[in-house]
């Protein structure tokens, strides 16, 4: 394992080391520009910024979608190099996506995939009664109706039920690092409390998030231990839980012009 | 159209089909039948794909001789006793039917499907053995499946010839699951289903095709519906080489209602097609047609299909529905939906195709989840079979389309 990492003692789950990535169809558009990060076991880590500035991009790279392309750099999860592995591999060593616009899946249910994620991720088959009782649980913990588990997913899932979905996989699949790409996005307050009650009731000490989000109103729920700010596919800024009420009460324009980024320009 | 003068192979001839007639005992109003249907063979041509419906399936080169006329292996399960007396329930062979029901199905044989309309059809009327009757008088429901298998076994450079005839009275109810098997030598099966479903009749008609490797089939299943009628046919095209299927449905009577709902699952070098006929002529009826098709390998699917609504079929409802996947970059997909209108009252006439690979996006969000590729195509095709095989009118009939999806697409070119 590398020494780069210095205060904390716990385990790096998620390295992310001068990361470029691209979109697959359009190579020469490079949307990821230079990323570094680590994330520890325990930690949560929010990523923030403006729209376009490479969030998405950064995760769904991180995750391995064949969407795009990483030119340069590397990820590494739980010190092993991942950045060649195929999203299936990296979902069966414990990384795991909260998908932004989680895709419909017509005619497959909730507790089909479950099923098999989980059987995909352990190697066998879990056993019908602990299956069953660990999705009760999970189901009750996100405030979730059963039913929900056996209806085709996201198919027909209001914005909250798309996102309330996402967690309960998360709830269950156990991973060891979760990527929370704007699971606030499109929920009212109540379930943005509930979401956000779920997760951290999901957290665990061996576990690592990173939250992508626009606004500072989930990390009202959710604690973050490092902010970070990310802008035209740079990591221009890192700090405390403090740097997002920053971001709350003026934006990112001064932080911005602070670093002396002409916005106007930027923009264009 | 080319005229291909085939040479009518000797067990094809009249007189070696009325030979093998005598032989079976069968009486002298059905001779006369075999001896016509034989008669229109010799005289039609092979249909050519300058025929619209046989445009992606060219049998100009199928040589008809080499698969000698075999006794059609057929077995009946299920259904009511077939020596029961005259006018009660009857599921058994048709054979077996010709003295004790002559007037139903020398009335009844041949009355949809017409020997002389076409050369598979024909060797069906001249050829056919065993076969099946299922006859549901008024009122009589049937409160199991009727399952009727055609398993060709180990039959070599053979044809074989189902036939089945369903007869549902008014206000009967009946189910009838037609099982296609055979081996992997090559095989030519030439079937025909009529069914003849009487007012306020519900019949299901469930095929499940698991033909070997190396088998064609040309069926043509026609349903004639009464004032009120309700068919449901569902057709799983599984195995075979080639699989030619023709579903047609003509709405006569009053609020009839019928589906035709298929799935293909293909890998290697199968070859599906589809051809289907929702024809209104009774008003306020409704029809639905959903054939789905998942391709592997190089397999390929056709699907030529016409709503027709005829100038009286006032307040007819229409869906007409072809979706294909492509799971490999071989596989193949022709898709053709038809909508003949002759009324300006129609409630409602949809139809709609789609050829594509899967939805990446899909796909990389089960990967994501720790499927690989493979797992997570299967579970991607199960799903995209669903909407049919959720209402698969027999038990467990569901999961076991879901199982041969798994263990087809498991060894499949994807």
């Amino acid at each position: 394992m590398s020494e780069t990492v210095s205060e904390s003692v716990s385990e790096p789950i998620l390295e992310v080391r001068d990361l470029h990535v691209s979109i697959a169809d359009e190579p020469d558009v490079q949307i990821v520009k230079g990323v570094d990060l680590t994330v520890h076991a325990g930690e949560v880590h929010a990523l923030m910024g403006p729209n376009g500035s490479g969030k998405s991009t950064l995760a769904n790279a991180i995750a391995g979608s064949p969407a795009y392309v990483i030119d340069s750099g590397e990820v590494r999860y739980r010190g092993e190099d991942v950045t060649t592995l195929t999203p299936d591999e990296r979902g069966r060593l414990g990384m795991f996506l909260s998908f932004q616009y989680p895709t419909p899946i017509p005619g497959v249910t909730m507790v089909n995939l479950l099923r098999m994620a989980i059987k995909s991720r352990r190697g066998e088959e879990p056993s019908a009664r602990e299956f069953l009782t660990e999705l009760r649980e999970t189901l009750q913990t996100l405030r979730m109706d059963e039913d929900f588990a056996r209806r085709y997913v996201n198919d027909g899932f209001s914005g909250g039920e798309k996102k309330r979905a996402e967690i309960l996989q998360l709830g269950m699949l156990k991973p060891e690092l979760a990527i929370l790409d704007e699971t606030d996005s499109g929920l009212d307050v109540d379930a943005l409390r509930t979401v956000a009650e779920g997760v951290n009731a999901l957290h665990h000490p061996g576990m690592g998030i990173l939250l992508i989000t626009h606004y500072q109103r989930i990390l009202n729920y959710i604690m973050p231990d490092r902010v970070h700010v990310l802008f035209d596919g740079r990591i221009v800024r890192s700090g405390g839980p403090q740097l997002a009420h920053e971001i709350e009460s003026g934006g990112y324009d001064p932080i911005l012009q602070e670093l002396g980024i002409a916005v106007a320009a930027a923009a264009s | 159209m080319s005229e291909s003068t085939t040479a009518v192979a000797p067990l094809h001839a009249e007189q070696a089909v009325l030979a093998a007639a005598v032989q079976r005992g069968e009486p002298e109003w059905l001779l006369e039948r075999r001896a016509e249907a034989a008669r229109a063979f010799a005289a039609l041509p092979l249909p050519t794909p300058a025929l619209r419906p046989w445009r992606y399936t060219d049998v100009t080169r199928l040589d008809l001789a080499a698969f000698v006329p075999a006794d059609t292996p057929i077995a009946i399960e299920g259904g009511a006793d077939g020596d029961a007396p005259d006018g009660d329930a009857y599921v058994g062979t048709l054979s077996g039917a010709l003295e004790g029901r002559r007037a139903l199905v020398a009335e009844r044989l041949g009355a949809l499907v017409p020997a002389t309309e076409g050369k598979f059809i024909a060797a069906n009327a001249a050829l056919w053995s065993g076969g099946a009757l299922v006859h549901a008088p008024a009122g009589h429901a049937f409160d199991e499946p009727i399952i009727v298998t055609v398993d060709a076994g180990e039959l070599a450079d053979a044809a074989v010839h189902p036939r089945l005839l369903i007869e549902a009275g008014e206000q009967s109810e009946l189910t009838v699951v037609l099982r296609t098997r055979s081996g992997d030598a090559p095989l030519l099966a030439a079937g025909v289903v009529e069914i003849d479903v009487a007012q306020a009749a519900r019949v299901r008609l469930l095929i499940d095709d698991r033909w070997g490797a190396a088998t064609r089939d040309f069926t043509t299943i026609r349903a004639r519906l009464g004032r009120d009628a309700d068919l449901r046919v569902a057709s799983l095209a599984i195995g075979g080489a080639i699989l030619k299927q023709t579903v047609e449905v003509v709405l006569e009577g009053e609020g009839a209602n019928s589906s035709i709902r298929a799935v293909a699952l293909g890998d290697g070098d199968q070859h599906f097609d589809f051809v289907t006929l929702q024809d209104h002529v009774g008003p306020r009826s409704i029809s639905d047609v959903e054939v789905k098709a998942a391709l592997a390998g190089a397999s390929r699917s056709i699907y030529y299909g016409i709503t027709r609504v005829g100038e009286d079929a006032a307040g007819a409802e229409a869906n007409q529905q072809n979706r294909n996947l492509l799971l490999s970059n071989s596989s193949k997909a022709d898709s053709d939906p038809v909508l003949e209108i002759l009324t300006a009252d129609v409630i409602r006439c949809g139809h709609a195709a789609t050829v594509g690979p899967v939805d990446q996006d899909a796909l990389f969000y089960l990967q994501s989840r720790g499927l690989d590729r493979r797992t997570a195509l299967q579970l991607l095709v199960s799903g995209f079979f669903q909407s049919v095989a959720r209402d698969l009118a027999v038990e467990g009939m569901a999961d076991d389309l879901e199982r041969t999806v798994f263990a087809k697409l498991a060894r499949a070119v994807l």
